[in-house]
């Protein structure tokens, strides 16, 4: 049902859900804000890409540096906010749900 | 309501127009307070000896609404008897000498308020996604405050 030379989609991800495979290997399509540097770097402020499901947050980076390789030179300083919540670059799983907001967070100065 | 003044409120904007500090502190005062503390951060003319034309900020507003609200909350466990905290902050450019925030608490004595408003600018500077850009005369600069705890301060 699926034709394999179809694996060319809008999002830098895996192939979206079948039948045979786990939950973990269905794409969502999640929010991306960018701000401050990493807006400056990746070009835009937002767009939606379509990112696996269940990831974890480092994973998530190298998805999003994979359509924005600029980025890459900010890896060290960033924090995601996914869902409006901090999370650190690593190994925290991360479920992701259609249309969560996920923000790429330089180094804040407010004040 | 004849009432609704009695009730401790948070009044937390973001806003691209000039801060008023006789607004904010009228937000906040209340007739069972003896005191209202303020803090007004202005933007500087200088850093590391560049001169500075004028700041830029932009914000995660929704985030950054809800990462204040965090900090009224916090406020009030620590200082209970806090009555009304303001907090405003502005976006977009901002001249030299104007005010980019400013914080406003009541409270019945003076001690809880001040130290309230020392709270409210350390948490805020820690943990809302607020970002400053410094314009410089042929340059400009992503600030990154040192109570960013991702902030990678060797560089």
């Amino acid at each position: 049902r699926r034709s394999p030379g179809r694996r060319r989609r809008r999002g830098p991800a895996t192939e979206g859900s079948s039948p045979r495979d786990g939950g973990s290997m269905r794409c969502e399509q999640v929010s991306v804000l960018y701000f401050a540097r990493s807006a400056e770097l990746a070009g835009l402020r937002c767009e939606t890409l379509s990112v696996p499901r269940e990831i974890t947050s480092l994973q998530l980076w190298e998805e999003i540096v994979k359509v924005h390789p600029r980025l890459a030179v900010i890896r060290d300083q960033v924090v995601f906010a996914v869902r409006q919540e901090y999370v650190l670059l690593g190994d925290q799983l991360l479920v992701l749900q259609p249309g969560d907001e996920v923000a790429i967070i330089p180094p804040i100065s407010g004040g | 309501m004849e009432e609704s003044n009695n009730v401790p409120k948070d009044f937390i904007k973001l806003k691209s127009e000039k801060l008023s500090v006789d607004e904010v502190s009228e937000l906040v005062v209340s007739p069972c307070c003896g005191a209202v503390s303020l803090f007004i951060g202005t933007t500087r003319n200088n850093f590391e000896g560049k001169k500075v034309i004028h700041l830029e900020y932009e914000a995660y507003t929704s985030m950054a609404e809800t990462e204040i609200k965090k900090i009224c909350r916090d406020v009030r466990q620590k200082w209970p008897s806090v009555k009304h905290i303001a907090v405003q902050h502005r976006l977009g450019v901002v001249p030299i000498t104007e005010a980019s925030v400013i914080i406003a608490v009541s409270s019945p004595h003076r001690a809880e308020s001040l130290e309230a408003v020392m709270y409210c600018i350390d948490t805020l500077k820690a943990s809302v996604p607020i970002w400053k850009k410094e314009i410089y005369e042929d340059e400009y600069s992503w600030k990154e405050n040192k109570e960013c705890f991702w902030a990678n301060s060797e560089k």
